[in-house]
C-alpha cells in the first residue's frame, strides 16, 4: 500500500525541477489573480471573476502551447537517450514554408502537403540521426549544422519572402465545441475555442507516455541514456534505438510545425525561430537531465504548459516583451538550480533525521 | 617513542541510512606502513576520505596532524603534505609524465614555466624509484602500474609527509604488484608515512607494517603483521571462519555447450576451446593477455576476423550481443559500473533489460519489472529494501547480484563471467561462488576469466592460460595450480 501511494505522486517527489517551477507558478498565478481582483475593485468597486481563469483563456493557453508541447514530446525522447536536437526550430520554419509554398504555388492539396511535411521532417532526422548514431559523433554539433542548413533551404525555397495562406488548413483548427453546438458554446460571454490540434496534442502525449512506460522501446531508451555501453552488452541495439528516437522526433516536429503554421497562417522564416529554446526549456523544467536516462513525458508536458501559463499571465498583466524574456530565463535557471538545492537540503534533512535516530538507539542501548 | 604524525580520535561518520564509521581511533607514525583491511562496506573508503579531507567527520571527533588539531579540507590536506592516490587514475593521458607530476604546481621562472627544471626533477625522482620510463613518456601510454608510480613520484617531488594508497593494485599484473610494493618500501625508508588499503592480504603481509582491521564501521584491532596469521586476519575481517570459501563440489561433465575453432579478432588470435555443461572453464593470464577481449568477442560485442564459434554444436554468427542472448548466452562483465549496470535506475529496471530481446509481448507493465526485481532480490539475497531502490546506492557485492539478476532473468545456459568478484568483499565473494556452483549443478556451462589466482585455481574444472592474445597452455583439473598457471603466463614453458 505504501509504495502505491508513493507512486501516485512520484512525478513530483522525484522531480525537484518540476517542484520548483510548480511553486513559482502557484505564486505567479496567485499574483495575477490578486492583481486582477484589486484592479477590478479599484476600477469598478466590485469584485469580478478574474479573466485569467476564464475557461476561454485556459483553452487559449492550450492553443498557444500545443506546438511547443508536441515538440517537447519528441525532444524528451531524444534527450532521454543522452542526445539533443537543436534543429527543430528551423526545421519548423522550413516545413511551414514548404506547406505554404506547396499549397499556394504548387497546387498540392493541403492534406498531402502536411503528409509530405511530416515525411520531410522524418527524412531530415533520418540523415542527422544516422550520422549521430553510426558515426557516434556529438548530436549538438550535427544538429547545429542541421539547424543552419534548414534555415538555408527554407530561405531558398521561399526566396527569402513570406508566403501567406488563405485559411487552407482551417480544418486543422476547427473548433471541437462546434460539434456540440454549431452556434458556439459560450461561457462568461466568451466563445470557447478548442481546436482539433489541441486534442491531437493530448493524444500524442498519451501515446508517448505509454510508449516510454509500457514498451520495450521505452525501456531501451532509458537504458541507452543511462549507460550506452552496458545497454549494448545487455542486448540493446544502441545505434538503431537512437535512430528510432530521432525518427520519432521527426514525426513530432512535422505535426508541431503544421500546428504552428495553422496558428500563424503564413509561411515565414520566423515561424519556428527560437522554438528549440522553448522546447528544450520545457523539457529541462520537466526534469529530464541533459545527460539522459532520467525524466518523463509527464514532466515535459507540465513543463511546457507551465511556461505557457506564465507567459500568458505576464501578457495579461501587460508586462513588456523584453521583461518577459528576462523572467522566463530566470525561471529556467531557478528551476534547475532550485531543483539541485532542494535535493541537497533533502539529503541533509534525511541525514539529520538518521543521526537523531542513531543517537536515540545509542541512548536506548545504553539505558 | 616517536610522536604520531597523524592521529584520529573518536571519529564517526553518519550517512543517510548508515553509520559508516563509529568511534574510530587511528594513528600513523612517520616512516611506517599502515595497512587498513576490511570487507567492502567496513568503512575503509570513508576513513580515507576523512583522512584526505573530502569528508567532514561527525561532531565529537578530533583530527590531529603533527600534534595540532585540524579541520581538514582537501586543500588543507595537500598543503599539510597528505597525498591521496585514489583507485581511479587521476592522470592526464595526453600529457607527459613531467607535466602530470607538476600539473597545477609548475615551477615558474618569472612568467615562464621552467620546463627544464621540472623535467630534471621528475627524471631524478623516477630514477630514484627505478622506473622503467622517463619524464617525457606520455602518461596515457603507461600501464596502470606505471601510472600509479607517476602519482607516487608526485608525492616525492613535493615532499609530502603522508601518502594514502587506496586499492593501488586493483588492476595490476603480478610483476606490477612486486614493483609497487618495492617502491612503497623505498618511499617509507625516506620517512614518509604510507596508509595502504588493499583487498589482497598477501600484499599486507609482504609490506610488514601495522595493520588496522575495520568491520562494519568499527575498529576491530591494530597489530603488527608479524604478530598475525592470514587466517586470524580474515577471521577478524569477517567475524567468522572462512576455511570453506575456496572448496567446491564437482559435477558430472555434460555436453559441449560452447566451442571456438581458430577464433581471431578483437586483439586475440587463433583461439580454440571446448566448454562443457556442468563445468567451469577458467581463463587465466596477465592483465592485457586478451581475456576480456576474447569474452567480448564470444558475446558478439566485437567483430571477429576469422574462425568459428559453435553453440550447442551449431555454428553461429553474432553481429550484436542481442544475437548471443537469444542463443542463451550471458556476459557478466568485468566492470559493473561502466559496462554492467544502469546506476541511475532501479533494481527492477536493471533486472529486466537483458531479457527484452526474448520477450514477445508488445506491452510490458512496470509491475512486471518490479516482480522480476523482487524475485531475484529474494533468490540471490540482495540486501535492498525493495526493487525500486536505485542501483547506484548499493554496495559492490549487491550491485554484482543485480548484474546476476539481469542475466538469470534471460534463463541462459552459457554464463561468461569476467572477474566475477572484483572489488567485492570476502563474504559476498563466497555467496557469488555459491551461486556459480549452483549454476554448474543445474548443468549450465560456465566460462570465467579472472586474474584472482585463488579464484581461478579453486573454481575452475579446466584452465586455459592466455598470453599476448593467444593460448599459452591448457591445464586439466589435476594440473591446476598457481605455479603451473604462472609458468605458462610468464614463460610459456611447462613446469
Amino acid at each position: 500500500m505504501s509504495t502505491d501511494s508513493k507512486r501516485s505522486f512520484g512525478i513530483f517527489k522525484k522531480n525537484s525541477e518540476l517542484q520548483t517551477v510548480v511553486t513559482i507558478s502557484v505564486f505567479f498565478i496567485g499574483a495575477v489573480l490578486l492583481y486582477q481582483i484589486v484592479n477590478s475593485l479599484l476600477n469598478t468597486g466590485t469584485i469580478q471573476y478574474p479573466s485569467f481563469i476564464y475557461p476561454s483563456n485556459i483553452l487559449n493557453i492550450l492553443q498557444q502551447n500545443a506546438a511547443v508541447g508536441i515538440m517537447a514530446l519528441g525532444m524528451t525522447v531524444i534527450m532521454l537517450t543522452g542526445t539533443i536536437d537543436l534543429s527543430i526550430g528551423m526545421m519548423t520554419s522550413l516545413v511551414a514554408i514548404f506547406i505554404a509554398k506547396a499549397v499556394m504555388d504548387w497546387a498540392v492539396s493541403p492534406a498531402m502537403a502536411v503528409i509530405y511535411a511530416v515525411l520531410i521532417c522524418v527524412g531530415l532526422e533520418l540523415i542527422m540521426g544516422s550520422i549521430i548514431s553510426w558515426l557516434n559523433v556529438e548530436s549538438f554539433i550535427i544538429t547545429l549544422g542541421g539547424m543552419i542548413s534548414c534555415r538555408g533551404i527554407a530561405l531558398l525555397i521561399s526566396n527569402s519572402q513570406e508566403v501567406a495562406m488563405r485559411q487552407n488548413l482551417a480544418w486543422f483548427k476547427a473548433n471541437v465545441f462546434d460539434w456540440f453546438n454549431p452556434e458556439g458554446v459560450k461561457m462568461f460571454g466568451l466563445k470557447l475555442n478548442l481546436p482539433y490540434y489541441v486534442i491531437i496534442f493530448f493524444i500524442l502525449t498519451a501515446i508517448t507516455w505509454a510508449m516510454l512506460k509500457y514498451t520495450k522501446f521505452g525501456r531501451r531508451i532509458y537504458a541507452i541514456g543511462n549507460n550506452p555501453q552496458a545497454a549494448f552488452l545487455s542486448g540493446v541495439n544502441v545505434k538503431f534505438t537512437r535512430l528510432m528516437a530521432f525518427l520519432f522526433n521527426g514525426v513530432c516536429v512535422g505535426i508541431g510545425a503544421t500546428m504552428q503554421l495553422v496558428r500563424v497562417n503564413t509561411g515565414i522564416i520566423t515561424v519556428g525561430q527560437n522554438m528549440e529554446i522553448d522546447v528544450i526549456a520545457a523539457v529541462v523544467i520537466g526534469g529530464v537531465v541533459m545527460s539522459g536516462g532520467k525524466g518523463s513525458v509527464v514532466g515535459a508536458f507540465i513543463g511546457a504548459l507551465l511556461m505557457g501559463t506564465i507567459t500568458n499571465a505576464m501578457t495579461i498583466m501587460r508586462i513588456q516583451q523584453e521583461w518577459q524574456f528576462l523572467v522566463k530565463g530566470i525561471i529556467i535557471i531557478a528551476a534547475v538550480a532550485g531543483g539541485a538545492l532542494s535535493e541537497i537540503l533533502r539529503r541533509r534533512n534525511a541525514l539529520l533525521l538518521r543521526r537523531k535516530d542513531a543517537d536515540q538507539t545509542q541512548i536506548s542501548a545504553k539505558a | 617513542m616517536n610522536e604520531a604524525i597523524f592521529r584520529l580520535i573518536n571519529i564517526s561518520k553518519t550517512f543517510p541510512g548508515v553509520r559508516a564509521l563509529s568511534n574510530i581511533d587511528f594513528d600513523l607514525m612517520p616512516g611506517e606502513i599502515h595497512c587498513i583491511c576490511g570487507e567492502n562496506g567496513a568503512g575503509k573508503s570513508t576513513l580515507i576520505k576523512i583522512l584526505s579531507g573530502a569528508y567532514q567527520p561527525d561532531p565529537g571527533g578530533t583530527i590531529e596532524f603533527e600534534g595540532e588539531k585540524r579541520v581538514l579540507t582537501p586543500r588543507l590536506a595537500i598543503e599539510l603534505g597528505i597525498q591521496t592516490i585514489y583507485q581511479e587514475h587521476n592522470i592526464f593521458p595526453h600529457l607527459s609524465v613531467t607535466e602530470n607530476i607538476f600539473a597545477g604546481l609548475e615551477i615558474m621562472k618569472g612568467l615562464r614555466v621552467d620546463f627544464d627544471a621540472m623535467r630534471k626533477k621528475a627524471g631524478e625522482t623516477l630514477e630514484y624509484l627505478h622506473c622503467s620510463f622517463g619524464p617525457d613518456a606520455i602518461a596515457g601510454e603507461l600501464s596502470s602500474g606505471e601510472r600509479k608510480l607517476v602519482e607516487i613520484a608526485k608525492a616525492l617531488v613535493f615532499q609530502r609527509k603522508v601518502i594514502i594508497l587506496d586499492e593501488p593494485t586493483a588492476s595490476f599484473s603480478v610483476s606490477e604488484i612486486d614493483m609497487l610494493l618495492e617502491v612503497v618500501r623505498k618511499v617509507v625508508s625516506t620517512g614518509i608515512a604510507v596508509v595502504y588499503i588493499s583487498h589482497h592480504l598477501d600484499e599486507v603481509f609482504r609490506l610488514e607494517g601495522r595493520v588496522t582491521v575495520l568491520r562494519d564501521g568499527e575498529h576491530v584491532l591494530t597489530e603488527h603483521s608479524a604478530n598475525l596469521t592470514e587466517g586470524e586476519l580474515v577471521r577478524n575481517m569477517v567475524g567468522r571462519d572462512v576455511s570453506a570459501f575456496y572448496s567446491r563440489d564437482f559435477y558430472e561433465r555434460g555436453e559441449v555447450a560452447l566451442e571456438a575453432r581458430n577464433l581471431s579478432g578483437n586483439g586475440v588470435r587463433d583461439i580454440s576451446f571446448k566448454a562443457y555443461r556442468g563445468q567451469c572453464l577458467g581463463f587465466a593470464g596477465m592483465v592485457g593477455s586478451g581475456r576480456s577481449e576474447l569474452m567480448t568477442l564470444l558475446m558478439g560485442g566485437a567483430k571477429k576476423d576469422s574462425g568459428q564459434v559453435l553453440v550447442e554444436g551449431q555454428e553461429v554468427e553474432f553481429r550484436l550481443p542481442s544475437a548471443a542472448i537469444r542463443r542463451k548466452m550471458c556476459y557478466i562483465t568485468e566492470d559493473r559500473q561502466y559496462t554492467g549496470l544502469f546506476l541511475k535506475h532501479s533494481i527492477a529496471r536493471n533486472s529486466i533489460i537483458a531479457n527484452l530481446v526474448n520477450m514477445k509481448d508488445f506491452l510490458i507493465k512496470p509491475k512486471q519489472d518490479y516482480a522480476v526485481g523482487e524475485k531475484y532480490i529474494q533468490e540471490l539475497g540482495t540486501k535492498a529494501e525493495n526493487a525500486d531502490v536505485i542501483v547506484g546506492n548499493l554496495s559492490g557485492g549487491n550491485q554484482q547480484k543485480v548484474v546476476l539478476a539481469k542475466w538469470f532473468n534471460t534463463h541462459g545456459d552459457i554464463y561468461i563471467f569476467d572477474e566475477p568478484t572484483r572489488g567485492i568483499d570476502v563474504g559476498a565473494k563466497a555467496e557469488i561462488y555459491h551461486i556459480m556452483m549452483d549454476l554448474m549443478r543445474q548443468g549450465k556451462c560456465l566460462i570465467m576469466a579472472s586474474s584472482d589466482m585463488p579464484e581461478i585455481v579453486s573454481m575452475s574444472d579446466r584452465v586455459i592460460v592466455m598470453k599476448n592474445g593467444g593460448i599459452a597452455g591448457e591445464l586439466e583439473r589435476d594440473e591446476i595450480s598457481e605455479e603451473s598457471i604462472l609458468s605458462y603466463s610468464i614463460g610459456g614453458v611447462a613446469v
